[in-house]
């Protein structure tokens, strides 16, 4: 992969004396769609935290189109194209949710307010209620629409799915694989590997803080008693292979 | 009665400086994380530039030029000194460093200006009372009292309407996640740092037309300034207005039978605030409970 979007070498990350990272590399290529799978405290968080910039990595070397961010801060790596949508969303409560949709510091490009609200209608219909008032599901549009407006070229999101019902997380996996039309690269973090493998193009799995596997998405897609050997998720219902249950409700 | 009046209007007026004086206080502990017992010598230092520019500028060029560079002192001591301490768990720090930093303000100004008392000329058409009977309510303190509330609900308005407003009300909860949104955290703080201290330094030079300038003039202020904090509840900027017309109102309304207690009418109200109430009347639930 020559045009790769980001690059990541060897990260070792560290929480105070806590090593969490164990040299972990990767990479994403423009229009991917890549899944990073593992189980509870694999640290795909902190993977996500390391390379945008919340939590730098003490080694290691990350590349984010062309630029070596590794000791950048957040802002400047958010300003370089690069959209977050944390691990439970972390939508401001006190805000509106419009007032939440001012908050990212808008790059040049084709998403703007109307944009983001024409493609969560439901938004649309809730832009005074405050942030806290919001449903689990309206919280995550929100969450995906906020780090859009930063007009990103890749994106980074972090359990998209958690504690959604089955319906919005189909939802949210048709607006994800949708970005890839816009030309945004996305790096996805899941726990449940039934949606995550299905709009990956390549799939990692990472085990205490090491990767373990990397390879196609379709390939371990079909084989899921791999998938749960790897990612440790838990038992089949329905045929998805379901997450470990989260607080935030949907 | 009318005494009740005269000392209950004092109170207000009081209350008002506290407020101000608490809201500066509470953005800086909001966002910055930081207790800053350096916000009475903000106060100061606003009241004596407005004393030293008034001469050439007037008294309506010093009420703005004070408090603006009281907020360009502030960016300064944030840029130099305060950032140092983001990040530290242990408040003691902050504290230590605000706390000495409030001593060599004093100090500073003690040298410049002198340790005696100076008078600070205001408008003659603000100074005469308004009216025979209730002698006590000049137009200097109905201004004051005006200044104070459009001071108040600008600040309001700039948080709820203005952008670089909104990123600081979303900061207060999530500084991070502001950051991964591309806005410059670092500037956002600066700047509210100073727009905590342009407020002290508005209050200073408000006070100013009443009371003497004085080195000291701060340390009266500070306590009942971090007692209005506490009442209104940390976290609450709407509370810190609350808190400080409350306690600046008990204060007063209490001189009127009790002088004695007017000081530790405040403590008691606090003491009070934090066994019925450990947020205070209007901050956030979980915060101290
Ligand atoms: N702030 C922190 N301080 C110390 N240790 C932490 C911190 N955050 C996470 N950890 C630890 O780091 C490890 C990796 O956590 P991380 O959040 O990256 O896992 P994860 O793969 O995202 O798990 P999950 O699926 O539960 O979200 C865990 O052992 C966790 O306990
Ligand atoms: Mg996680």
């Amino acid at each position: 992969m020559t045009d790769a979007v980001l690059k990541i070498e060897n990260l070792q990350t560290y929480y105070g004396k806590s090593h969490i990272l164990h040299g972990v590399s990767m990479e994403v290529a423009e229009g991917e769609i890549v899944t990073l799978l593992g189980r509870n405290g694999a640290g795909k968080t902190t993977t996500l935290r390391s390379l945008s910039g919340l939590t730098p990595p003490r080694e290691g070397r990350i590349e984010i189109f062309g630029n070596d961010t590794t000791r950048w801060p957040a802002y400047r790596i958010a300003r370089l194209g690069v959209g977050y949508v944390p691990e439970g969303r972390r939508i401001f409560p006190n805000l509106t949710v419009l007032e939440n949709l001012a908050v990212p510091m808008t790059r040049p490009g084709p998403w703007t307010v109307d944009k983001v609200l024409e493609l969560f209608p439901n938004l649309g219909t809730r832009r005074d209620s405050w942030g806290r008032q919001l449903s689990g599901g309206e919280q995550e549009m929100l969450a995906i629409a906020r780090a859009l407006l930063v007009n990103p070229k890749l994106l980074l999101l972090d359990e998209p799915s958690q504690g959604l019902a089955p319906l919005l997380v189909r939802e949210v996996f048709r607006v994800v694989a949708s970005m890839r039309e816009q030309g945004i690269s996305i790096l996805l973090v899941e726990q449940n590997a039934r949606f995550g493998l299905e709009v990956a193009d390549r799939v990692y799995v990472l085990n205490d803080g090491q990767m373990i596997h990397s390879g196609p998405a379709r390939e371990l897609a079909k084989d899921e008693e791999r998938v749960r050997a790897l990612a440790g998720v838990g038992g089949k219902e329905d045929g998805v292979l379901t997450a470990k249950p989260k607080t935030s409700a949907a | 009665m009318e005494l009740l009046l005269f000392d209950a209007f004092n109170g207000l007026i009081q209350g008002t400086f506290y407020a101000l004086m608490a809201l500066g206080l509470s953005l800086i502990i909001s966002l910055n994380s930081v207790i800053n017992f350096a916000h009475g010598g903000f106060m100061v230092v606003g009241a004596y530039l407005a004393y030293t520019l008034a001469p050439y500028i007037g008294f309506w060029g010093a009420l703005f030029a004070g408090p603006i560079l009281a907020g360009f002192i502030g960016i300064i001591v944030e840029r130099t000194l305060v950032r140092y301490m983001y990040g530290r768990p242990d408040p003691i720090y902050s504290l230590l460093l605000t706390f000495g930093f409030a001593l060599i303000i004093e100090d500073v100004v003690r040298t410049i200006w002198g340790a005696q008392g100076l008078p600070f000329e205001i408008p003659s058409a603000l100074n005469s009372p308004v009216s025979t009977t209730y002698f006590f309510v000049t137009g200097y303190r109905l201004f004051v009292i005006a200044a104070i509330a459009l001071a108040t609900i600008a600040l309001f308005a700039f948080l709820r309407l203005s952008r670089f407003g909104i990123r600081i009300r979303a900061g207060i909860l999530d500084l991070e996640t502001v950051s991964t949104l591309g806005v410059n955290v670092y500037l956002l703080r600066s700047v509210n740092f100073a727009i905590g201290t342009l407020l002290a330094g508005f209050a200073g030079v408000l006070a100013a037309g009443i009371l003497q300038l004085a080195p000291t003039m701060g340390d009266d202020v500070i306590m009942a300034t971090f007692v209005a904090v506490v009442v209104g509840g940390i976290g609450s900027l709407l509370g810190s207005v609350l808190g400080g017309l409350l306690i600046g109102l008990a204060a007063g309304v209490t001189t009127a039978y009790y002088p004695a207690a007017s000081d530790v009418v405040i403590y008691i109200i606090m003491a009070v605030v934090l066994i019925v109430r450990p947020r205070g009347l209007l901050g956030q639930e979980g915060l101290f409970e």
